[in-house]
C-alpha cells in the first residue's frame, strides 16, 4: 500500500503589511514545515483573488482534506472556496479562543438553506486566524486532523507536490515578494509553479468587494435579487440565487446583507460582524449594542439609505423605500426558531 | 428627588423621570429653553450604559438632522452605540463640559451632564408617555440585553 497523502494545509494571507498576522503565517508555516505533518502553502487571501488566479487552479486540484486557515470569518472563507468550485464537507474544528465557555459544545449547523451542489465526500476545515496571537493552538489543531484525516490515495489530475520532504509553496503574496521563511530563499518555495503550468507570477491582487452567499442559510427567497439595482444578483441553470455580477457591486454597500432574511449574505470585510460572517453565538464577545434602544434606524431603513447613497453616485434617482423593499412574511410558516429569532423579535417588538 | 418625579422599576433600580420636561421613545429627555430643547439621556438609558468612558460627535454644532441620523457614537463600560438625533431639527452646541469628561452623564445626567442643544418642531412624549413606553417595551427590552450580555 502506498503511502498516504498529507494533509494540505492553506494559508489565506491577510492583505497589507501588519507584521503581527505576517509573522503568525509565517510562523505557522514554519512549524508545518518542519514538523513535515502537512503540505503547507501560502496564498494571497483568497476573498481577493481573481477568477483567473491559477492559485484557483490549484485550490481545485487537491483531492484530499484540507485546512485553510484565514483571517475573515470560516464561514465567509468556506463559501467563498465554494464559490470558486472548492467543495467539500465543513469539517468540525475544536478550535475556540480563549474566551469561549468550554461548554459552548460543538454542535452540526442546522442547515436550513438550500445547501451547495456538487460537494464531493471530502472535508475541509477552516480556521480561523483571528482567534489565537500564538501558532501553538492552531499547530495543536491541525495535528489533531492530520490524525484522524483519511486521505484517499489517487491524486486528481497527477499533481504532486514531489517528495515526502516537506514543502512550501507560496503562489505570489499581494504585499511581500515573497514570505520570508527560514529558510528565506528555501528553492522549494516556487517548486509548485515550477512543477505546474501556472506561472510564478505574483499576481497584484488588488482588494475586491463583493457579496457572499452562505448556503446553507440562503432559502432563495430572492429578496436580494429585488433588492439589488445593479445586477449583482441572477440565477443559475437551476434556478437557485448566485452572484452573477460581482464586479458590479458597490464598495462598502452590504444593504443586500440587510435586507436578507436568512442572514445568508456575507461581506467578508464589513466592520460589522455579524455582515462579515460571523457566527451568530460571537455577538456575546462585544459589549452590548444599545444603538437600537437609542433610536437607530431599522436594517431595511438603513439598507434603503446605503443603496440611495450608491444610486445617487451613479447618477440615477434614490428610490428610498419605494423599490424592492420585502413584504415580510407574516403568513410564512415559521421554521425551528433560534436565539437569533428571539433577538429579532425583540428588536421588532420594541417598535422605535 | 422632587415627589412628583416618575420612577420606573428596573429590577431593583428606580430609573427616575422628571415631569418638568419632555422625552422621546429612544430615551432621551427635552427640556425647554426660550428657543429649542436642551438634550441629555434619561436614567433609563444612563443604567443601561453605566460608567460611560467615550463620546465623540460626528457632526458639528449648527448643524440640520433628520431623525434617525447618526450623530456621534458612545462607549461606557457595558455597551457601546452610535448616538441618533431623536428629532429633525438643528443641533445648536454639544455640552462642552462633556468634551473632557464624559462621566458627568453618569454623575448628573439631568443636569450638568446634558448632550446638547436642538431646536425641533417633532411632537414629544411627555413623562407619563415615555413611562408607559417603558413599561411596555421591558420586557423585550430585557431579552434583547439578555441575548447580548456573555456573563
Amino acid at each position: 500500500m502506498s503511502k498516504p497523502q498529507k494533509l494540505t494545509v492553506v494559508i489565506s494571507q491577510a492583505p497589507g503589511k501588519n507584521p503581527h498576522k505576517r509573522q503568525l503565517e509565517e510562523d505557522l508555516a514554519t512549524q508545518l514545515m518542519l514538523a513535515g505533518t502537512a503540505e503547507v502553502s501560502l496564498i494571497p487571501q483568497v476573498y481577493d483573488l481573481p477568477e483567473d488566479h491559477h492559485a484557483w487552479l490549484w485550490l481545485k486540484s487537491i483531492p484530499g482534506d484540507m485546512v485553510v486557515l484565514g483571517w475573515q470569518y470560516p464561514r465567509a472563507l468556506r463559501w467563498t472556496l465554494d464559490r470558486n468550485g472548492v467543495r467539500g464537507r465543513e469539517g468540525l474544528t475544536l478550535l475556540r479562543s480563549e474566551e469561549d465557555d468550554e461548554s459552548a459544545e460543538l454542535t452540526e449547523t442546522q442547515a436550513t438553506g438550500i445547501g451547495s451542489v456538487n460537494v464531493p465526500p471530502r472535508r475541509i476545515f477552516v480556521l480561523d486566524l483571528k482567534l489565537h496571537t500564538q501558532p501553538q493552538p492552531y499547530l495543536e489543531e491541525i495535528e489533531r486532523i492530520a490524525r484522524e484525516a483519511t486521505v484517499p490515495l489517487v491524486s486528481l489530475g497527477g499533481f504532486s507536490l514531489g517528495p515526502s520532504t516537506p514543502n512550501t509553496v507560496s503562489l505570489g503574496n499581494n504585499s511581500s515578494p515573497a514570505p520570508t521563511l527560514r529558510p528565506a530563499t528555501s528553492p522549494l518555495d516556487f517548486r509548485l509553479t515550477a512543477g505546474s503550468d501556472a506561472p510564478p507570477v505574483a499576481v497584484e491582487a488588488r482588494r475586491r468587494w463583493y457579496p457572499v452567499i452562505d448556503y446553507s442559510r440562503c432559502t432563495n427567497c430572492m429578496e436580494c435579487l429585488d433588492f439589488c439595482l445593479f445586477g449583482v444578483y441572477g440565477v443559475d441553470g437551476m434556478d437557485r440565487i448566485l452572484v452573477e455580477e460581482q464586479d458590479q457591486c458597490k464598495k462598502g454597500c452590504p444593504a443586500c446583507s440587510r435586507v436578507c432574511p436568512a442572514n445568508a449574505i456575507i461581506f467578508p470585510e464589513h466592520k460589522t460582524p455579524a455582515i462579515a460572517g460571523a457566527p451568530t453565538e460571537d455577538a456575546g464577545d462585544f459589549k452590548i449594542d444599545l444603538s437600537k434602544l437609542f433610536g437607530a434606524p431599522s436594517a431595511l431603513e438603513i439598507a434603503a439609505q446605503e443603496r440611495d447613497v450608491e444610486l445617487v453616485a451613479d447618477g440615477r434617482t434614490a428610490v428610498g423605500m419605494t423599490v424592492g423593499i420585502p413584504k415580510r412574511q407574516a403568513d410564512k410558516p415559521s421554521g425551528q426558531r433560534d436565539d437569533l429569532d428571539d433577538l429579532m423579535d425583540g428588536l421588532d417588538a420594541l417598535d422605535l | 428627588m422632587p415627589a412628583d418625579d416618575l420612577v420606573f422599576p428596573m429590577g431593583k433600580y428606580e430609573a427616575r423621570m422628571p415631569v418638568d420636561r419632555q422625552y422621546t421613545r429612544s430615551h432621551f429627555w427635552l427640556s425647554p429653553l426660550a428657543t429649542g430643547y436642551r438634550v441629555g439621556f434619561t436614567a433609563y438609558a444612563v443604567r443601561l450604559l453605566q460608567d460611560v468612558y467615550f463620546l465623540d460627535w460626528t457632526i458639528d454644532a449648527q448643524t440640520a438632522v433628520k431623525e434617525k441620523e447618526q450623530i456621534g457614537e458612545i462607549e461606557s463600560s457595558k455597551a457601546v452605540s452610535a448616538m441618533y438625533a431623536p428629532a429633525e431639527g438643528l443641533i445648536r452646541e454639544f455640552n462642552p463640559a462633556l468634551y473632557n469628561d464624559p462621566s458627568l452623564i453618569n454623575a448628573d445626567n439631568y443636569g450638568s451632564g446634558w448632550l446638547y442643544e436642538l431646536e425641533t418642531e417633532s411632537p414629544l412624549l411627555s413623562a407619563q408617555e415615555y413611562y408607559a413606553h417603558l413599561e411596555a417595551t421591558w420586557e423585550t427590552t430585557q431579552r434583547l440585553l439578555k441575548s447580548q450580555y456573555n456573563e
